[in-house]
């Protein structure tokens, strides 16, 4: 499907960067893999620049602007694989939290009415174009990306991993949030972060992304026997305000 | 559309429109507005620490921490000593980590000829090793002390949700002890490129206490910080450009280090910053590296104190404390980010939910990028040469401001 020595190009849209962070924390682990590929397009990280088409573009941020809505179209054209990189290019990221139709007002609150806003709204790639892969993650788990580039240079599609947050939150030995009446979003979350957050004491809000068969309802009912309608929402809100998945399931 | 239209190895979308016939130049910012200030609103005190990490990957422990102290300073919470030794240990790793990750991967490339950082490897592998394993360091103290190394899990309002271990401390103290002398060397490598000169009469700025002090010999209280740093539209961008007291102003290392020379530098190091040039931008990698050393330093300080004490890290009261008679309801957090003052203002109302209902932010950045525009200017008039190679300048310039438009739009 790719070339032996693959072109990749790595944007970055509207975001806090802390992704390609990551990528660079990979230290000796990211020498090697740029060694198998050939970047050739990377702001952040260098002058060098070839234009497209590439075998493999990685999209980290949410299009927020007309601009960057543009880009992504064109980007899209002239890849073979567009990868969204982190939660803010595959579920809207923290920035979606913004609906859409409070933007002017707070534009005005800001920056005042004289301002000539740029952004349209903030949502993930998928609701421009078709995304072929999502490493998840605010932020990204490095070893991840690492998984999923190598999986797409030995010819294979990535794959999601096929169980829940609660999976690796019990490998690490952590109590049950849910147990102790406190809200987590881990049994409808994808796994591959390692339960960081509650490993750390923090709660899960799901940022790895909705999997397959999630039982959104069932979660919900849980969550309301400690929680209040608005503390679910909440919760629901930080990562999933606008992602399809989420949306869908809320209907139910 | 696809073309490299913007200023390479900086954090975030800026350009630049440069008038060559009278030497002005204007700084384009392009980022899309996240409007932050907004999504607060709404949201809950315990959730603000969580929520603005995510304005800036790079500085995440900063405006962590900068949200904490808001609501702390909101509902009137007191932290413990074990606390405090802890979140100035998240500060020596932020700095360590954002100032390696500038000066190795987005400035050293300009002045030995590479162009992507990862080239050093190749061209120079000791040092490169040397550069790793500092961004290893930084790293490091952040997942001990914060849980990851982007975007904290353990700290909380009040306290952490848990301390590191003895043994975790221990660790790091060994990783401080193997690379002292790399910090050492930063320093000198940093020291001894070969710097544009240009002198541009620029008013440094730096937090310390609770107040903002100049090197003019300004000083004001942090908590009138809105008053005396001042935002103003451009209509060529989508960041706001600061001002202090209606000048130009400089914020981040150079502006710590001409305002508050540390005390923790012997020898050559301090004779060093005595010898800093603070009216020229470029000298700001020097003064990053030297801080490199510094923090490295404090963390050694603070590791061996915490391993002498019994931490008591947990949060004694929560922000359910908002009927008590400690409730302000108006809180601001301040902290010296890697590249300058940082601000979160909140103010909650008074129900028992702890709801955000006002936020204001101003990054480090915002801050510089009127001075951006007027040390352009003052290298345009100050350098000759072709327009080529003063363009080649100018990007350095910026990129020697190490400006985060990530955390300017925010």
């Amino acid at each position: 499907m790719i070339n032996n020595k693959p072109r990749i190009a790595i944007y970055d849209f509207t975001d806090c960067e802390g992704c390609e962070t990551k990528l660079v924390s990979l230290r000796e682990k990211l020498l090697l893999l740029e060694k198998k590929v050939d970047i050739v397009n990377w702001r952040l990280g260098q002058e060098y620049f070839e234009a497209g088409p590439y075998d493999i573009t990685i999209i980290e941020g949410a299009p927020i602007t007309r601009h960057e809505v543009d880009l992504l179209k064109e980007l899209r054209e002239n890849s073979k694989i567009l990868i969204a990189l982190g939660a803010c290019a595959a579920l809207g990221g923290i920035p979606a939290i913004m609906p859409e139709k409070d933007r002017k007002y707070w534009y005005e609150k800001i920056y005042t009415s004289q301002y000539a806003p740029r952004g349209i709204d903030a949502v993930p790639l998928s609701a421009y174009v078709k995304v072929d892969f999502s490493i998840h993650g605010c932020p990204i788990d490095e070893n991840e990306a690492v998984r999923a580039v190598e999986e797409l240079l030995a010819g294979k599609t990535p794959s999601y991993r096929g169980y829940s947050v609660c999976f690796e939150c019990k490998q690490a030995g952590n109590p049950c949030r849910l147990l102790e009446n406190k809200p987590c979003l881990g049994p409808i979350t994808q796994g591959g972060c390692g339960a960081i957050c509650v490993s750390g004491g923090s709660p899960c809000y799901g940022c790895f992304g909705i999997r397959d068969e999630a039982n959104i309802p069932a979660l919900r009912k849980i969550l309301e026997k400690f929680a209040d309608e608005k503390e679910i929402e909440r919760y629901f809100s930080m990562f999933h305000s606008r992602t399809e998945d989420f949306n869908k399931n809320k209907e139910k | 559309m696809i073309s490299n239209e913007y200023i390479a190895k900086i954090e975030g979308h800026g350009s630049l429109t440069v008038n060559w016939d009278n030497n002005s130049v204007k700084l384009n910012i392009h980022e899309g507005e996240r409007l932050f200030e907004g999504i607060l609103v709404g949201r809950t005190a315990e959730e603000a620490h969580w929520i603005t990490p995510r304005i800036c990957g790079v500085c995440p422990i900063a405006h962590n921490l900068a949200s904490l102290y808001a609501v702390e300073d909101a509902y009137g919470i007191k932290v413990s000593e074990g606390v405090k030794l802890l979140r100035k240990l998240m500060i020596c790793g932020q700095m360590i980590q954002s100032h390696v990750l500038h000066l190795f991967f987005l400035v050293l490339p300009d002045y030995i000829g590479i162009d992507r950082g990862t080239e050093l490897a190749k061209k120079k592998p000791a040092s490169f090793k040397k550069a790793l394993s500092l961004k290893e360091l930084g790293d490091e103290i952040a997942h001990v002390v914060a849980g990851r190394n982007v975007h904290p899990v353990k700290s909380t309002v009040g306290g952490f949700h848990q301390a590191p271990t003895k043994k975790m401390l221990e660790d790091l103290l060994a990783k401080l002890v193997q690379t002292e002398k790399n910090a050492e060397w930063t320093v000198k490598v940093f020291s001894e490129l070969k710097y544009p000169e240009i002198r541009v009469d620029l008013e440094l700025v730096a937090q310390s206490g609770d107040k903002i002090v100049s090197n003019a010999g300004k000083e004001v209280l942090i908590k009138d910080y809105k008053k005396n740093i001042e935002e103003e539209l451009r209509d060529y961008s989508t960041a706001k450009f600061g001002k202090f007291q209606g000048r130009e102003m400089f914020v981040g290392a150079l502006a710590r280090l001409a305002v508050s020379p540390p005390s923790e530098l012997g020898g050559e190091t301090a004779k060093l910053t005595a010898k800093l040039n603070f009216q020229n931008p470029f000298h700001n990698n020097i003064a990053q590296a030297i801080e490199i050393l510094q923090y490295h330093k404090q963390a050694h300080e603070i590791i061996e104190k915490l391993l002498n004490m019994t931490l008591d890290v947990a949060a004694k009261d929560g922000p359910s404390q908002s009927e008590g008679p400690s409730f302000a309801g108006v809180g601001i957090g301040a902290v010296e980010a890697p590249r300058g003052g940082l601000y979160h203002e909140m103010h909650f109302d008074p129900g028992q939910e702890q709801r955000i209902t006002y936020a204001n932010i101003i990054t480090p950045t915002v801050q510089n990028l009127t001075s951006i525009e007027k040390s352009a200017s003052a290298l345009l008039e100050q350098i000759q040469g072709s327009n080529q190679e003063r363009q080649r300048l100018l990007n350095m310039l910026v990129r020697a401001y190490d400006p985060c438009i990530t955390c300017s739009v925010h």
